[in-house]
């Protein structure tokens, strides 16, 4: 008997025997448990860091490329580019006012609920038009991310009407002394349509280390507004702060979905090389990220921002980080507490979306949570998207699920279509389709 | 045959200068793939606000990663670098170019 047929064939068999007998039990332990199949495809390719979707019920796409501009993907697969940015070429208007930044860029994109009868759209990006005569410093009011607001054209090949409803959202003018230091940095942004029509705006600190808990100034905070820009009229933030606000003390939102079963809103946001967090959002609440320095027990920090405090030129535990300068803040009495902190990781979370329909069987209203990955530190990259079954006090989660597609990228924008398939844009340049279907 | 010489020894030069001898782009890829694919993309291509790192001479990205990994700041977000070329060898280095100068995303 030779090596193979003596040792290798028995091990096959015996393993073969194993997993026959495991999987049957499985069936049995799990009996009618309905497991999804899920399936990612190519949907487009070749994009200029694709950032966000937005859908119309027949399937038709909008989607922004962060440099680019505005582009809508027919159901036919034919493409119409939109709106440019400075600099783009082949679009069917341009505004040269906004431009791209390191993190900055056109980033979000959301379709009004009455569209059939308004054809209104929303995009979130960055501009120099009302800069006036601030951003002549990182230390001072600039305002330079801005939500628009235009009418598509009946064809869908052409908007129309820009009118900028939101126009004082802060933005980074200058390089500043922080890892991620470049210009641009902390925008968040997601826009999308919650419960009742409003529109939700999700922001970023900036790097600015007084924004998160600033009364006025728009950054660090989540927005609910009405298609004009107003306030929604049951927004509760505290005692002179801006009535747009919903929640404060955020560090750079770039995910917010709403639970499919009670309408509740949760955010997910990048920590500073320490706990990335999903959050439960509490009307007027705070998500207690507090950057300042000279406060909280601090010092003085470089170009007055702790964010990256005790030690941003090395590698150290996330946990001492996360003592120092907490994504949490328990000082604050009026703190959101997270429902998952990543482990304690900051590993990027880009974007989040509730899975809806049936077809996703026991993943069936769990928030999908790209993570697009940043490994410094000795934290490991973990490029990938979870799926979160979420407590009902929206406190906490109940178990956590990698999504099984086959590869990692760097998970930027997650959005539902209306065909229940998971919309998914990295930025490498694609856009997926995610599918589930019952397996047979 | 002077001038013949001579100019074999000006392109030796020259590929000496940038080229280790020992330059393994196979290894250079593999190194690649455990930290920089996280930020620069698939084959340095370059995404988010991370630029793109490929297809540049071997000399360049050599004396970028050596001056990193000295400490040494080169744009606005040179503490991430200087953190992840802190460990690198000289031979990781060369490897790295090397694979980085044809590197291509498909």
């Amino acid at each position: 008997m030779n090596l193979w047929s003596k040792h290798v064939v028995p091990v096959v068999f015996g393993t073969l025997a194993t997993l026959g007998w495991s999987i049957s039990a499985q069936a049995g332990a799990h009996g009618g448990m309905n497991i999804p199949m899920i399936k990612a495809t190519t949907l487009m390719e070749g994009l200029d860091n694709p950032w966000d979707m937005a859908f119309l019920p027949d399937g038709t796409m909008f989607y922004t490329e962060k440099c680019k501009g505005l582009s809508v993907r027919m159901p036919n697969g034919s493409v119409n580019p939109l709106y440019g940015m400075k600099g783009s070429t082949g679009y069917a208007s341009s505004g040269d006012d906004l431009f791209c930044e390191g993190q900055a860029g056109m980033l979000s994109v959301a379709v009004d609920r009455d569209f059939a009868k308004n054809q209104h759209l929303y995009v979130y990006s960055s501009s120099t038009k009302y800069h006036g005569a601030g951003c002549k410093t990182n230390f001072e009011r600039c305002d330079g991310n801005i939500v628009m607001r235009f009418k598509v054209g009946a064809d869908l090949k052409a908007v129309s009407d820009r009118t900028d409803i939101v126009t004082d959202i802060q933005y980074k003018p200058f390089e500043s002394n922080q890892p991620f230091g470049g210009p641009g940095a902390h925008n968040g942004s997601r826009l999308r349509v919650g419960p009742g029509g409003y529109l939700w705006v999700t922001g970023g600190d900036r790097h600015r280390g007084i924004c998160p808990q600033d009364p006025k100034l728009l950054c660090g905070k989540v927005l609910r507004i009405d298609g004009d820009g107003m306030a929604h009229p049951d927004n509760n933030p505290p005692v002179g702060f801006d009535k747009r606000i919903y929640t404060y003390g955020h560090r750079n939102v770039q995910a917010i979905d709403f639970r499919p079963s009670d309408g509740k809103a949760f955010t997910a946001e990048h920590g500073p090389w320490h706990n990335d967090e999903i959050t439960a959002l509490v009307n007027g609440g705070n998500a207690g990220w507090d950057p300042a320095e000279l406060t909280a027990g601090r010092g003085a920090c470089p170009d007055k921002y702790c964010g990256y405090e005790p030690n941003q030129k090395e590698g150290m535990d996330p946990a001492i980080r996360a003592a120092y300068t907490p994504m949490s803040d328990t000082r604050f009495k009026d703190l959101m507490p997270a429902t998952w902190n990543n482990n304690g990781y900051s590993q990027g979370t880009g974007s989040a979306a509730f899975l809806k329909g049936d077809n996703w069987g026991i993943y069936e209203g769990r928030l999908a949570v790209g993570i697009m990955g940043i490994g410094f530190g000795g934290t490991p990259a973990g490029q990938r998207i979870d799926m979160l079954s979420i407590t009902p006090d929206g406190l906490g989660i109940n178990n956590l699920t990698r999504m099984p597609l086959g590869f990692s990228k760097r998970f930027r924008g997650l959005a539902m279509g209306p065909d229940n398939a998971l919309y998914v844009a990295v930025d490498e340049g694609e856009i997926y389709r995610v599918t589930a279907e019952p397996i047979k | 045959m002077g001038k013949f010489i001579g100019v074999v020894l000006a392109i030796a030069l020259v590929s000496f200068s940038e080229h280790s001898l020992s330059a393994d782009p196979v290894a250079g890829e593999a190194r690649y793939q455990e930290s920089c694919i996280n930020c620069h993309g698939p084959a340095g291509k370059g995404v988010a606000s991370y630029p793109k790192i490929s297809g540049k001479p071997t000399l360049y990205t050599k004396e970028k990663l050596e001056a990193y990994r000295a400490g040494i700041k080169l744009g606005p977000n040179s503490s991430l670098m200087i953190m992840m070329a802190m460990p690198l060898t000289d031979q990781e280095i060369d490897n790295l170019a090397a694979y980085l100068e044809t590197a291509t995303y498909k």
